[in-house]
């Protein structure tokens, strides 16, 4: 059979499913309720600017927060370590603010959450492991526990204002939506802790800092989800 | 679309001309959502309606309120399907569905053809053939890659092939 023959068959099938006439009433209630409530409505900005307050967003309260806390962790830091760092995040944190700019419409592309944050990760445990050593485990804890509620604290209040400005538009998954929104706030949470700690030891910058990245990024998912259950429930 | 957004009701009404009878065929396409096709298409506009601000003028208008539709029809599945698992069956129904054997008996049959694609397989032929998008359009309105849906279309029509051969050698 070929494939003309094939689109012959489905193309029949597809003019016998729908019987006549069916979507004249279905037409004529929608026209009803939309014509009714027609008003002019002002089209989002481009995508591009909101990529770019995204991005601002990420260096604005990394660098924010950094700055109250004192920038610890950039005076420690070697010039090659900087070099390696702060790029990878800036690069990062544009592909994620990209991401969660898609997010804000229906057909806008690829959602970039989960390959953000699967990509993040696995480049900054990778450079960490390469750039940092040390692995006593002395004050590991006590450290890193503050390192990490400080991380996510500046991960969730920078996702809640992504989450507010990403209302704008019209998000059809939040799931893929919280994806991206974790993964850009986990980075800014990342790029506060690289700019104000001064621990350098490889397992505790893997171990807390990274957690901050996936814990943020596994907490935009979870939120997303549950508003998504909830909004199908109340509908 | 930007007529609509410019609350032109002229343009409003031939965009509702022109895409309801897609978006219907769409719906009565998968044969699970066919009880709803009406309720999903009402869901559909009221979405697009709330949502317009979000099209950019210039960029193509079916992907844009296919994307919407699709969500419309999985967020209607899943909350049937959270209906049908709270619901206690009181009596014994009769069986009407037709056995996997003589699922292929009519071979212009749309639920016959389709019933055995996998979803997502399903989903690119139905936008393909039944709605007449382009690869492109569906790549955007399902939010994937030109590339990946092509693949799904290749290995559904290898499939459709198969199944339609063997039909028509049967009856």
């Amino acid at each position: 059979m070929r494939p003309d023959e094939i689109d012959r068959i489905l193309a029949q099938a597809a003019d016998r499913a729908v019987p006549p006439g069916a979507d004249r009433d279905a037409k004529k209630r929608v026209e009803r309720a939309i014509l009714h409530d027609l008003h002019q409505v002002q089209p989002l900005a481009p995508p591009w600017v909101f990529t770019v307050v995204f991005a601002s967003l990420f260096a604005g309260i990394s660098v924010g927060v950094a700055s109250a806390l004192g920038m610890h962790g950039i005076r420690a830091l070697a010039p090659d370590q900087r070099f390696l760092i702060f790029p990878a995040l800036l690069a990062a944190a544009w592909f994620a603010a990209v991401g969660c700019a898609r997010e804000m419409r229906p057909a806008a592309g690829s959602h970039l959450g989960a390959l953000t944050l699967i990509l993040s990760a696995s480049v900054f445990t990778g450079l960490f492991s390469l750039i940092f050593h040390g692995y006593s485990t002395q004050n590991f804890v006590p450290e890193g526990i503050q390192c990490l509620v400080i991380g996510l604290g500046v991960s969730i209040s920078a996702g809640l204002v992504i989450i507010y400005i990403l209302r704008r538009g019209c998000v059809m998954d939040w799931s893929m939506a919280g994806l991206a929104v974790g993964a850009l706030s986990g980075l800014t949470g990342l790029g506060m802790l690289e700019l104000d700690c001064p621990n350098l030891k490889a397992i505790h910058v893997l171990t807390w800092h990274v957690t901050v990245l996936v814990g943020s990024g596994l907490l935009g998912y979870t939120g997303g989800w549950v508003a998504d259950y909830f909004g199908r429930v109340k509908r | 679309m930007s007529g609509y957004q410019q609350a032109d009701e002229e343009a409003a009404r031939a965009l509702i001309e022109k895409v309801s009878p897609l978006l219907l065929r769409y719906f009565w396409a998968h044969a699970s959502h066919r009880r709803f096709a009406d309720d999903l298409l009402q869901d559909t506009w009221m979405r697009v309606h709330k949502a317009r601000h979000t099209y950019r003028g210039g960029e193509p208008v079916l992907p844009w309120i296919f994307a919407i539709a699709r969500h419309a029809r999985q967020d209607n599945y899943r909350r049937a399907r959270r209906v049908e698992i709270r619901e206690t069956q009181v009596d014994v129904l009769p069986e009407t569905a037709a056995s996997s054997s003589d699922v292929l008996r009519d071979v212009t049959d749309m639920d016959a053809i389709l019933a055995e694609l996998p979803a997502s397989q399903r989903e690119v032929i139905v936008m393909l053939k039944v709605s007449g998008m382009t690869i492109e359009e569906i790549a955007r309105a399902t939010s994937s890659s030109a590339g990946s849906v092509k693949q799904k279309a290749h290995r559904a029509y290898r499939k459709l092939r198969d199944l339609l051969t063997s039909g028509v050698e049967r009856q």
